[in-house]
């Protein structure tokens, strides 16, 4: 009976899941709930759908903000009304009206209106009164005509109702939260319904579930409205927005108005409850799809598209195929789906029509009709991939077929589908950001008013987990264990931070979610605008197909852009004209590289666990690439299948099949289980129930409830079919394990593709491979990672320039870029020389030997550091300076390029202007990049001087001939005058300026004290014998915890030391010591164990760890021996402690609750804004020896 | 004028409304309840209290008489405790 009632999707505002709520209703013994959000109708789907399972009928509406509308006497701030739908038309008008606030999101506001306030969604009286068809509009406290009556104008309080009584069907709602004043307003707002005879009914505006919520409420006030907690900043003073019962309802309303007039008003409050009550069916369109109009016959025209396509695929002749897709449109007819994928290869053809690289994903690429239509281009015969996995009788809800476009071009595909199907008719999906743990701890820390930098530190001291977990994190994690926060004055912060879990605090648009409709779309949805300016759903991807709204999934892939780059620039450079699609997929130097594990950059399989994997696979052709991408999940690795199908693999054992009738399927992986698609095969041999049948089994296998079932069906069928009970149980077994886990073939097929293309790039045009990573950083590592595995591949680093650096990363032949082949071979490890200059071109590595050695030599081309990376740059800004080129000076560029101070300044510390001033050829010393920057300074000053008269086509600063700056107006700075940067000052400034290192590696500044520890270097941990003790040290450039097989939450980091990356395994058993320094520390040492996987492939069981500055500090103090008494030194906590509980899964599958998330601290991407200042007082890491 | 105490106060009850109370020796009876409220309590100033509900503080501005002459009197009830405090008189 509520009918005013704001859930958690009242953004910052509400409390409750909309799911409690119904529950609670329903519990309470209401028949009806309605959901009248703020703003939106965020919760509208899983409010109908909570209902329905807590068997109540449900009522929908929206808390509206009434827009100012001139009155003199009226208060603009945070007037509300409510309005609720009633039938079909209702919904209709509900929806027009919420989409109609969000457009008219008002930019001139009333007094006192501001900040918050000025930009929010809000409605007129005379909006309401053009959707007003089938609403109620509920006139509560908030409302104009509530504050009237509070602020005992009842003159004006009747008018404002009149006003209302024209334009739409008005509702007088007394509410009473017994905050000082309420009991005398709700009688007052009754007579006031009384005199006038317009209906009043009782209202709770419920804002949460029960009483003890409340300071939840009161968090999420404050924190509306960025201000610290204190009473008169809170709507919620009383605890009483909770969702009452009938009977606390009713006595409430009697105190005020007396027991006659509390049954009237509880009887009048149920009518209208029972007449907004709203039948998902009849009033919501829920039960059917609503496709967009596909013309006349869509069956028709699909099965004549289909046998166009087998003549085009060169599979008319195949009976296998045509039997496919007789059964293929058998199922799409009965599903009545033709026009949805008739809309879908439109859109396909669409994107492809406009040269952006569009390849399918998932198990969509499983289906012939697809292959046929163009969707996909992977044979789904050739590969034996399964249409049931992605279309079948016993599948609910629509097909999911996801393209992968170009990330740098997503929104112009989308654009594209906009264009096409009409703005009517699309809308992108939109999805809610929630609380989680970080977040909690901020919003609320600032509403109990701690220090912002508190907050920070606090805050960062956090992995990336849920809000609920955040003190349980604190007892469970190491590194949080030693951070000191578990302190009685923060257990109110935290204990408030977890309450916060799962609220939504943001809408935002889904990555990649697109609605395809037909004109009825805005009667179906309410739309608002997101920041990219698309119009967005207010329904998330779950909500949209609940309604039947066709979702296609239009995904930015980074690599593909990365890829689109490479080929760009193959084409700019050196004028080959590659179709990646054409490439043969069996190069034998592209699986040769692969092979190596040096597969830093290309997709899927740069990961530490899959070069792993790779150096112990060793894949030989695409199919292989598919099992390796298949093999790295959770379900193969939980079930251990992996370590098997290597032995197997390797000859070591025979393929071990549990029964021979399964040969067939599971020929392919050598007898285990990888594929979706094989358990579809095996539960279908050996039940006899039909591939469709077998895919409903299979999702049922992720529950612990579904497997049960599923296992007593499969056993019975499977013994009446004859086979032997242990062979049925072996079998189950394994399709226990395996799970909901596990992959699709057809997605594993799709992703190998871009796998090997990118491999292929990477052997065949590196330079050009490189610069496309680099540009659109499509993997799990920092820059800086890649940039130096270019090194390593001989490709030259050109250093930015701003005569020759582009917007993005370029190749460059390097003839042009400077005597690159007569680089000086690098000295290291060997003592480096006394500082030296900086070199004009920077290789400071030479070439790996296998490339020297002529594997694929030496680059003829170098890349160029894009302006892009100059941090702060803007487009306009980078543009600019390429459109304006050449430069002859500083001042020169200064006029022209027109940048702001602190990027001309970042230009010159990151050595962009070193070319332009380079003593000649041989004539030594580096750029003098000090005086330059104090140049910049003398510019800025002259230039902004007013009545210098500085204008557009003067040249005041007298510098046409080169370095020297005019006299008289701008400051003189002689040059010279100031100290050259150090390397290891450049190498500092290139690491704040681009994030990058690209003069040397900044681990070349520890040579003394890595040489003094004896640390060995990843190159030659290759050739360690297996368990020997070994001292490494690096850059940190990725940290991970994935599920493993044991459940321990195990930290793997990935360090850089110049030579190649280091991988290292941190076990439970150590982290009490090592798991701060591993978040914390940017620059690492750590000791471990060689342990050997494969031929080349080598890891680190670490077991300590240190600051890396840290030690060379204590190195400059007190020499080696120092370091060695501090590293030999216990660390905090000793052995033990451990990361606690286990999450176990239906499968039996354990993985740990901190598995999979991102870790404390900064991300790794960055350098830290303080490099190695380890301690006040510290000068900085010595110069390169 | 009003007057501002946070003396104890003892109180009877009836259907939860005030009906007597003893302030300084004195009995009180309530002739008329002007006002009711309730409040929650400022949880983000208090050190953590033991229970996760911080629990409510009720108001009653009443009317009342020891002898002849009428007085307003505000009575606070703390919910948690049960105790009740004359907040606040006007004389």
């Amino acid at each position: 009976m509520h009918l005013h009632v704001a859930s958690a999707y009242s953004l910052r505002y509400g409390v409750a899941q909309p799911r409690a709520l119904a529950e609670r209703a329903a519990g309470l013994g209401m028949e009806t709930l309605a959901l009248t959000d703020r703003d939106g109708l965020y919760g509208a789907v899983r409010h109908v759908r909570a209902c329905r399972d807590a068997g109540i009928r449900p009522v929908l509406g929206a808390d509206l903000a009434l827009d100012y509308d001139g009155d003199p006497a009226g208060t603009p701030e945070e007037g509300r009304v409510v309005v609720l739908a009633t039938g079909r038309t209702g919904w209709t008008s509900l929806c027009r009206l919420v989409t109609a606030a969000h457009a008219a999101r008002r930019t001139d506001v009333g007094p006192g209106a501001t900040g918050e306030r000025g930009r929010r969604p809000a409605v007129r009286r005379e909006l309401v009164g053009t959707h007003s068809a089938g609403l109620v509009v509920l006139l509560g406290p908030a409302s104009d005509v509530g504050r009237a009556v509070a602020a005992r104008r009842p003159d004006l309080a009747a008018r404002r109702l009149a006003a209302w009584r024209e334009t739409a069907e008005p509702v007088l709602e007394i509410v009473d939260h017994q905050d000082r004043g309420d009991g005398h307003r709700a009688a007052r707002m009754l007579a006031l319904a009384r005199e006038t005879g317009v209906p009043a009914v009782l209202g709770n505006a419920v804002r949460y579930l029960e009483a003890a919520d409340h300071p939840v409420a009161q968090v999420l006030d404050v924190t509306r409205r960025l201000v610290p907690l204190d009473r008169r900043h809170l709507d919620d003073r009383t605890g009483h927005a909770y969702l009452k019962s009938e009977a606390e309802m009713r006595r409430v309303a009697e105190l005020g108005c007396g027991a006659a007039e509390a049954d009237a008003l509880v009887a009048a409050t149920r009518r209208l409850a029972e007449r907004c009550a709203l039948d998902p069916v009849r009033d919501l369109g829920m039960d059917r799809v609503h496709l967009p109009d596909a013309g006349d016959d869509p069956h028709a025209r699909l099965a004549a598209r289909c046998a166009g396509g087998l003549a085009r695929r060169g599979l008319d002749r195949s009976g296998a195929a045509a039997d496919r897709l007789a059964d293929e449109l058998a199922v799409i007819a009965r599903k009545g789906l033709a026009a949805y994928f008739l809309t879908v290869a439109d859109a396909a053809e669409l994107v492809r029509s406009r040269g952006i690289r569009c390849a399918v994903r998932g198990s969509g690429a499983g289906s012939l009709v697809n292959h046929l239509i163009g969707i996909s281009d992977l044979d789904p015969l050739r590969h034996g991939l399964l249409m049931e996995r992605f279309l079948a009788d016993s599948r609910p809800g629509l097909p999911d077929i996801d393209l992968d476009v170009e990330s740098a071009r997503r929104l112009e595909a989308y654009r594209l589908l906009f264009d096409r199907f009409g703005a009517e008719s699309t809308a992108c999906v939109s999805m809610m950001e929630t609380y989680r743990a970080r977040s909690a701890i901020r919003d609320v820390g600032n509403a109990v008013g701690l220090p912002p930098s508190e907050i920070d530190v606090i805050a960062k001291a956090f992995p990336h987990v849920r809000a609920e977990q955040i003190r349980a994190a604190l007892h469970d994690l190491p590194e949080l264990r030693q951070s000191n926060l578990a302190q009685e004055r923060l257990e109110v912060l935290f204990r408030i931070a977890e309450r916060l879990d799962g609220l939504p605090r943001h809408i935002a648009l889904h990555p990649c979610g697109v609605l395809l409709s037909n004109p009825t779309l805005p009667d179906r949805t309410p739309l608002e605008p997101s920041a990219a300016g698309f119009p967005m759903s207010q329904f998330d991807k779950d909500d949209v197909e609940a309604m039947g709204l066709l979702k296609l999934d239009v995904i930015g892939v980074r690599m593909q852009s990365a890829m689109a780059h490479t080929v760009a620039e193959v084409a700019r450079v050196e004028g080959e004209r590659i179709a990646l699609e054409d490439v043969p997929r069996d190069d034998a130097a592209t699986f040769e590289l692969i092979r190596t594990s040096r597969t830093l950059g290309c997709f899927q399989i740069e990961s530490p666990g899959q070069r792993e994997l790779i150096g112990r696979l060793q894949p030989r052709d695409l199919d292989d690439l598919v099992i390796d991408i298949s093999l790295f999940r959770p379900g193969p690795v939980g079930s251990d299948m992996v370590t098997p199908y290597l032995e197997s693999r390797a000859g070591r054992r025979e393929p071990d099949y549990p029964h021979p009738d399964l040969a067939g399927a599971l020929r392919e992986s050598l007898g285990i289980v990888v594929f979706h698609e094989q358990v579809l095969r095996v539960v279908a041999i050996m039940t006899g129930c039909g591939l469709s049948q077998a895919e409903a089994a299979r999702r049922s296998l992720a529950g612990a409830k579904g497997q049960a079932v599923v296992g007593a069906w499969f056993r019975t069928r499977a013994l009446a079919r004859g086979y032997g009970a242990a062979v049925v149980e072996r079998v189950w077994r394994t399709l226990a394990a395996f799970g909901a886990f596990g992959f699709c073939k057809a997605h594993a097929a799709s992703f190998a593709l871009p796998t090997y293309q990118s491999a292929w790039l990477k052997r065949h045009h590196t330079a050009a491979f490189f610069a496309g990573v680099l540009t659109h950083d499509p993997g799990m590592y920092p820059k800086r990672v890649i940039l130096d595995d270019a090194r390593h591949f001989g490709v030259p680093i050109l250093p930015l320039d701003v005569n020759r650096s582009a917007v993005d990363w370029h190749v460059e032949p390097v003839s042009a870029g400077g005597p690159v082949s007569a680089a000086p071979p690098i000295p290291e490890p060997e003592p480096m020389p006394e500082p030296m200059p900086a070199p004009p071109v920077l290789p400071p590595v030479p070439p790996d030997q296998d490339a020297a050695s002529g594997a694929w030599g030496a680059s003829a081309y170098g890349i160029r550091v894009a302006l892009n990376e100059v941090k702060g740059i803007t487009d306009a800004e980078a543009g600019r300076i390429v459109a304006e080129r050449p430069y002859r000076s500083l001042s020169d560029f200064w006029r022209r390029a027109r940048v702001s101070r602190p990027i001309a300044e970042r230009l010159v510390l990151a050595g962009g202007f070193d070319a332009l001033y380079q003593p000649g050829p041989g004539g030594g010393g580096p750029a003098p990049r000090r005086d330059l920057l104090c140049r910049v300074g003398a510019l800025d000053r002259a230039t902004a001087r007013p009545g210098r008269g500085v204008g557009e086509g003067q040249l005041p600063l007298g510098d046409e001939t080169g370095d020297v700056l005019g006299a008289g107006i701008v400051e003189e700075i002689r040059p010279g005058e100031l100290p050259p940067m150090t390397p290891s000052e450049m190498v500092e400034a290139e690491l704040e300026v681009l994030g990058l290192d690209v003069s040397r590696h900044v681990l070349t500044f520890y040579g003394g004290l890595l040489r003094g520890l004896g640390a060995v270097r990843a190159r030659d941990l290759a050739d360690r014998p297996g368990g020997g003790e070994v001292l490494v040290a690096g850059v940190k450039v990725a940290t991970q915890t994935p599920a493993v097989r044991s459940g321990q939450r195990v930290i793997f980091a990935t360090l850089d030391d110049a030579t190649g990356p280091v991988d290292l395994a941190f076990f439970e058993s150590v982290q009490e010591r090592c798991a701060a320094i591993v978040f914390g520390s940017w620059l690492l040492v750590a000791r471990g164990r060689v342990r050997r996987a494969g031929a080349r492939a080598v890891s680190i069981t670490a077991t300590a760890c240190w600051d890396l500055p840290a030690l060379e500090e204590e190195r400059r103090r007190g020499g080696i021996e120092a370091v060695r008494r501090l590293m030999a030194r216990p660390g905090p906590g000793g052995e033990g402690g451990g990361t606690g509980r286990r999450v176990v899964h239906a499968t039996g599958f354990a993985t740990s609750p901190y598995a999979d998330i991102g870790h404390a601290g900064d991300t790794a991407r960055r350098p830290p804004a303080r490099l190695w200042h380890a301690s006040g007082g510290s000068s900085g890491p010595t110069e390169p020896r | 004028m009003t007057r501002v105490f946070g003396d104890p106060v003892e109180v009877w009850t009836s259907d939860g409304r005030p009906v007597r109370f003893v302030w300084r020796g004195r009995l009180y009876t309530v002739r008329r309840v002007l006002e009711h409220w309730v409040a929650t309590r400022d949880w983000w100033r208090e050190p953590p209290p033991a229970a996760d509900v911080p629990g409510e503080r009720e108001f009653w501005r009443v009317e009342a008489t020891p002898e002849r002459e009428t007085g307003v009197y505000e009575l606070r009830r703390d919910a948690a405790t049960g105790s009740w405090l004359l907040s606040r008189l006007w004389d």
